[in-house]
This record gives C-alpha cells, sequence and structure tokens, in this order.
C-alpha cells in the first residue's frame, strides 16, 4: 500500500538558553492510504512535534519528511501550504474556528481558498454538516455551539477539500467523555471512507478506535 | 469569503475596539484635515481676495511694495498709456488716505477713505444704497460708499451727509472737511474687522485734498488728479496677466508691477512660510499618532489571535491571504475615522476660523482654513499610507509565525 506520509529518521531540536532540547530523535514513521494511526505517550515526549511536522507546518532538523513520495524539505513555503490545503486536513484540541465567521462559512473558508467554485463550496458544505450531524447549526456561530459541535465543525472544514490526510491533535482534549465518543464515532466514519487519519491523544478510548497504535517517550517511538 | 469580507467580520466582532479606534482616528484626523486646510487656506483666501477686484495686476511706485505704497507721479497719464495697451482690458486708480468722519456734531471717527476711479463696483459688496456713480453721470461733489459698522456707529443710511476731513500721512495740515453724500453701505473685501473705511471717487478725494478749484477740469479729464498710490490693471483674458505684466514693465520701468500671482508667490514664500512648516510639523504629529493607535490596536489584535492565525495558516490558508486581511482591518480602521475626520475637521475648522478672524487688522474676508479638495485627497492618500504603515508591523508579525511553535504555545498556554 503507498504511504500518504512518511517520517525518515526524523529529529527536531528546540534551542534553548540552556542548549538544544531533543523533542524527537531519529523517529521514523509511516502512514499509508486510508490508514488510522494512533499516536500515544506521556506529555512532552514530541507526539504533537511528530505531528507538526508530518502536518508540513515544521521541519526536522535532520531526517526527511515524505508527503506523497516528495520531500516537503525542498518545496518554498507556498507548495508546502498548498499541501496543507488540498490534501491535509488539521483537527486541534482547542478548534481554532473563525468565531466572527458561522459553522458554514468556517467550513467554506478552505475551499474559497482552495477556488473553489460558489455552489460547489455550498453543496460541499451541506453534505459536510449533514457528516457531521450538524445541518441545522450550519448558520451558528462557534459561540452559539457546544464543544463537541464546535469538535464536528473542525472535522468537517479539515475534511473540506478532501485531503488525503486528516492529523488531529488531542482532537477529544477539550471534550467530556460522551462528547469525545461522538467526535470519535465522526474519524470512524472519515476512516471508513478511505482516508487515512493520525491522530495524537492521551485517550485510550480513542486510541483504541485506530488501526494502528504508537506510543512515544522521550522522542522516540517504544512500540 | 474575501479577505475584506473576513476583515469587516473582524471588525464588527470586536465591535467596542473597532468604535473607539474609528473615534480615536477621526478626531486624529480632523485635526490632519485642519493642518492640510490651514496650510493653504490663507493663501488660497489671499488670492480670493486679490482676484474678487477683478484685477489682475497691480502698480506701484518703485519705493513701495503692494501693501505699503507711496504716491505714483503723474498716475493719470499712466492710466491713459496703460489703457493704450493691447494687453490691458481696463485700469483703475486707488489712493488711500487717513480722514476723519463726523455727522451731525457726533464725535469725529478716524477713518481709511480710499479714492478709486472704479465705479459701478469694486472690492466690496454693497448692503443698502447703490455704488460710486460714474465720474460723468454724477452731480455729487462727493458721493461715498460707507462700511457697514461704521453706517451702524454714525447712524448713516443712503442719503445721509458725512463730512470728511483729510489727515495726509507726514504733513501737518489742517483742511477743511468736504460733505460727502453716502450713496451706498457696503463690505469692504480689503478693510479689516475693526477698520472702519470709507470710499469716494478719485475727483472727491482730490478735492478733499485741497484741489478744488482743479476738480472740474480734471472731472474732464483735462487735468492731472491727484496722484494714485496704487494702479490696478485687468489684463485681457486673451493675453494674459505675465504678458500684460512684460508689457506694462517696457512702458514704465521706473515703477514695480506685480501679477496676483507674484504677490501670492511672495507672500507665500515669506509671510505663509511659518504657517506651512507649523503645518507640516502638526500634520506630521497627528499622522504619527494616528499610526501608533492603529498600529497599537492591530499588533494587540493580531497577538490576541495568533492561534486563531497559526491555525489558518496549518489548514493552508495563503500569508498574503492573511496579510491582505489584516491590511483591511487597517484600512476599516483608519478608513472610517479618515472619513469621520472629513466632516469633523469641517466643524472644526469653522470653529477655528473664527477664533483666528477675531485677530484685529485682518480683511473681514480673510480666511484661516478654507476648503479645497487638494486637501481632501491629500488627507485620503495620507490615511491610506498610515493604514498600510499602520498594519505593516501585524502584517510582519504573521508572516513570519512559526505554526507548530504557536499552535503548541497555545495549547500549552
Amino acid at each position: 500500500m503507498s504511504a500518504v506520509v512518511e517520517a525518515r529518521r526524523v529529529t527536531r531540536l528546540f534551542p534553548m538558553a540552556a542548549g538544544p532540547v531533543a523533542a524527537l530523535r531519529d523517529v521514523s514513521l509511516r502512514v499509508n492510504a486510508g490508514e488510522y494511526v494512533a499516536i500515544s505517550g506521556p506529555s512532552g515526549c514530541g507526539k504533537s512535534t511528530l505531528l507538526h511536522l508530518v502536518g508540513c507546518v515544521d521541519q526536522p532538523t535532520s531526517g526527511e519528511i515524505l508527503f506523497e513520495d516528495r520531500d516537503v524539505a525542498v518545496l518554498p513555503e507556498s507548495e508546502r501550504s498548498r499541501i496543507r490545503l488540498m490534501r491535509i486536513g488539521f483537527v486541534f484540541q482547542r478548534f481554532f474556528l473563525l468565531p466572527m465567521l458561522t459553522a458554514r462559512e468556517n467550513i467554506e473558508l478552505p475551499q474559497a481558498e482552495a477556488g473553489g467554485a460558489a455552489a460547489d463550496r455550498r453543496a460541499r458544505t451541506r453534505e459536510l454538516l449533514e457528516y457531521v450531524g450538524l445541518a441545522d447549526r450550519a448558520d451558528h456561530l462557534p459561540s452559539q455551539l457546544s464543544g463537541g459541535e464546535m469538535q464536528r465543525v473542525a472535522i468537517a472544514r479539515a475534511l473540506a477539500n478532501r485531503p488525503a490526510l486528516l492529523v488531529a491533535d488531542e482532537p477529544t482534549g477539550e471534550l467530556d467523555e460522551q462528547t469525545g465518543e461522538q467526535v470519535a464515532d465522526v474519524f470512524d466514519r472519515v476512516h471508513a471512507d478511505g482516508t487515512a487519519i493520525l491522530v495524537v491523544t492521551h485517550n485510550p478510548a480513542l486510541a483504541a478506535r485506530a488501526s494502528r497504535r504508537v506510543t512515544m517517550r522521550s522522542g522516540s517511538l517504544v512500540s | 469569503m474575501t479577505s475584506l469580507g473576513l476583515a469587516w467580520r473582524t471588525t464588527k466582532r470586536y465591535r467596542v475596539r473597532a468604535v473607539l479606534a474609528v473615534i480615536g482616528v477621526a478626531i486624529i484626523g480632523a485635526l490632519l484635515f485642519d493642518m492640510l486646510l490651514l496650510s493653504r487656506g490663507l493663501l488660497d483666501s489671499f488670492a480670493d481676495l486679490l482676484s474678487s477686484s477683478g484685477f489682475d495686476i497691480r502698480i506701484v511706485g518703485s519705493e513701495g511694495v503692494p501693501i505699503v505704497r507711496f504716491p505714483i507721479d503723474g498716475s493719470t497719464r499712466l492710466a491713459a498709456d496703460l489703457r493704450a495697451l493691447p494687453e490691458v482690458r481696463d485700469v483703475v486708480l486707488i489712493r488711500v488716505e487717513r480722514a476723519t468722519a463726523q455727522v451731525n456734531g457726533r464725535t469725529p471717527r478716524d477713518v481709511t477713505l480710499v479714492g478709486t476711479t472704479q465705479t459701478g463696483g469694486g472690492p466690496w459688496t454693497i448692503v443698502k444704497g447703490t455704488n460710486l456713480p460714474s465720474a460723468s453721470s454724477s452731480s455729487d461733489r462727493c458721493p461715498m460708499l460707507i462700511a457697514r459698522r461704521l453706517a451702524a456707529a454714525l447712524g448713516v443710511v443712503p442719503g445721509s451727509v458725512v463730512d470728511l476731513s483729510v489727515r495726509p500721512a507726514g504733513i501737518a495740515s489742517a483742511l477743511p472737511a468736504i460733505a460727502c453724500r453716502a450713496v451706498g453701505v457696503v463690505n469692504f473685501a480689503f478693510a479689516a474687522t475693526d477698520e472702519d473705511s470709507v470710499a469716494t471717487t478719485m475727483i472727491a478725494l482730490q478735492d478733499a485734498l485741497g484741489l478744488a478749484a482743479e476738480a472740474p477740469r480734471a472731472k474732464a479729464g483735462q487735468l492731472q488728479a491727484a496722484d494714485a498710490d496704487l494702479v490696478l490693471v485687468a489684463s485681457r483674458p486673451a493675453v494674459g496677466s505675465a504678458a500684460a505684466v512684460r508689457a506694462i514693465e517696457r512702458l514704465r520701468p521706473d515703477l514695480r508691477v506685480y501679477s496676483n500671482e507674484d504677490v501670492i508667490a511672495q507672500f507665500n514664500q515669506n509671510g505663509f512660510a511659518y504657517f506651512r512648516q507649523i503645518s507640516l510639523v502638526l500634520s506630521s504629529l497627528t499622522m504619527t499618532f494616528a499610526f501608533l493607535l492603529v498600529a497599537t490596536l492591530l499588533t494587540v489584535s493580531v497577538n490576541q489571535r495568533l492561534g486563531e492565525i497559526a491555525a489558518l495558516r496549518a489548514l493552508g490558508i495563503r500569508r498574503a491571504r492573511i496579510a491582505s486581511m489584516l491590511l483591511w482591518e487597517s484600512a476599516l480602521l483608519v478608513g472610517g475615522g479618515g472619513l469621520l475626520a472629513l466632516p469633523l475637521g469641517g466643524l472644526l475648522a469653522l470653529a477655528l476660523d473664527h477664533i483666528l478672524r477675531q485677530m484685529p487688522g485682518l480683511p473681514e474676508r480673510l480666511h484661516f482654513f478654507v476648503f479645497n479638495w487638494r486637501a481632501v485627497t491629500t488627507h485620503l492618500v495620507v490615511f491610506g499610507m498610515t493604514a498600510a504603515a499602520a498594519a505593516a508591523y501585524p502584517v510582519w508579525l504573521t508572516a513570519r509565525l512559526p505554526i507548530a511553535e504557536t499552535l503548541r504555545r497555545e495549547v500549552v498556554g
């Protein structure tokens, strides 16, 4: 099966006053098309750093990130931005919906950035709102939605341009158990529909739903 | 949604901040607009005042300047020679003297007496009565126009008789008073707000100067009247003032000839330079305040939204799009304030102009703040530049925003 993204022996050092700190050391990870991978481990072990590298928002100090067989390091920022827009969907712990836009407008935003026609955007947005069970909340502002609803809108936004990979950083971190389950159900559907998922989570219930679980400790993969 | 749409929504969301910013910019902008009006206002008003006389060239004696003047020898002959020039359409002689005006035994008033050959109109507006009659049509020995304020003080109406005694400068004299009849009550364009002025014909002035015996012959154009200290010339429109000035200089190289443009240019270079410098300094200061206000607001706003912006970048929204959104936000705040500043500045200019015009010695029609489209255009251009400059730092901040580090910090924070 082809890899959507592959991290090859990546190391990420952060410069600090007392000397560089290694967040990742010689880590390799491959996420295949349609695969559902969960990364867990204690806080500060480098999970989010790895996710950011795989999600093309950060660059490794050494090693390679190949996204759909392209070396991300050699690409200009504009091209990496294009990959993030068209091929990767991001879901954040704190949702980061634009507070002044409705649910519908938040989902339309990446589509508009990709240059989608207005009619296509509206149709895709309607489809995604139904997909995450929020068709009746289309015109609500984030402040009028619950945490679980906001996260489902964020997932719909991440799926707006039909990405090959959905990356999620602690997507249930701000949610209670029951709401977290609803979000996990949406991830299951996304996976079932063929989109690869890489999720970083402390939530064992969410990690258990992944087809592959990876554990990290002190900047390295341990299993 | 367009960048403008996003900026508008952001502005609406942070409504209080936006309203405060717009008010702040409007107040600063009003001051800037007033500085721009002030920087040209006096000059424009002065130019308007000069052109209101209908004459575009001034001739004074070689010892004089347009403001402080000495009599020009043979000015009647000069007027005839000037009229013969093809570049000249009209010529008027003016002489100004100090005089005393008295009505029916009331307390005499010191006045500025203007003698002019200009009849049927001049640098005044009729409030009551008529203009000075032409020399040939008048049977009045001394027809007179009187300033409105003086007329009210002396109880003069058209038809009233006023005794005028001329007091030539630098000469101890006791010239007898002549009885002048007020034909009109007027507002003099050049008169200061606190100045009592009257105008009469050159013939009548000559009479008042004690040359009565020669007056009938002067009236018939056979004799040189009292010398004028200023000659106003209107050039033919097809020729223009520059060509007319050259022709007059060739005719009488001993005189000083100024076009209105020359007078304004001199005024601009000398007396007005201070106004321009003050205006420039104050304009720069006000724009610095506008820049600092908007830059601070946008920077604070961006710092509050760093997580949101990093998330947008992670979603693939381009830097240019975010920069454009911030520029629009700045444009909305500065633009809103800038537009509001125009009527606000206009009202403030009216109030300031009213205060400044209370200064003694200023012509009544002279204004410090004069509306002109150039000031509006400059105001808008300067505000556009300020909006761009104010957005520059927040845009730079977002352009170099480390996405991963910001997202991490937001979660930890």
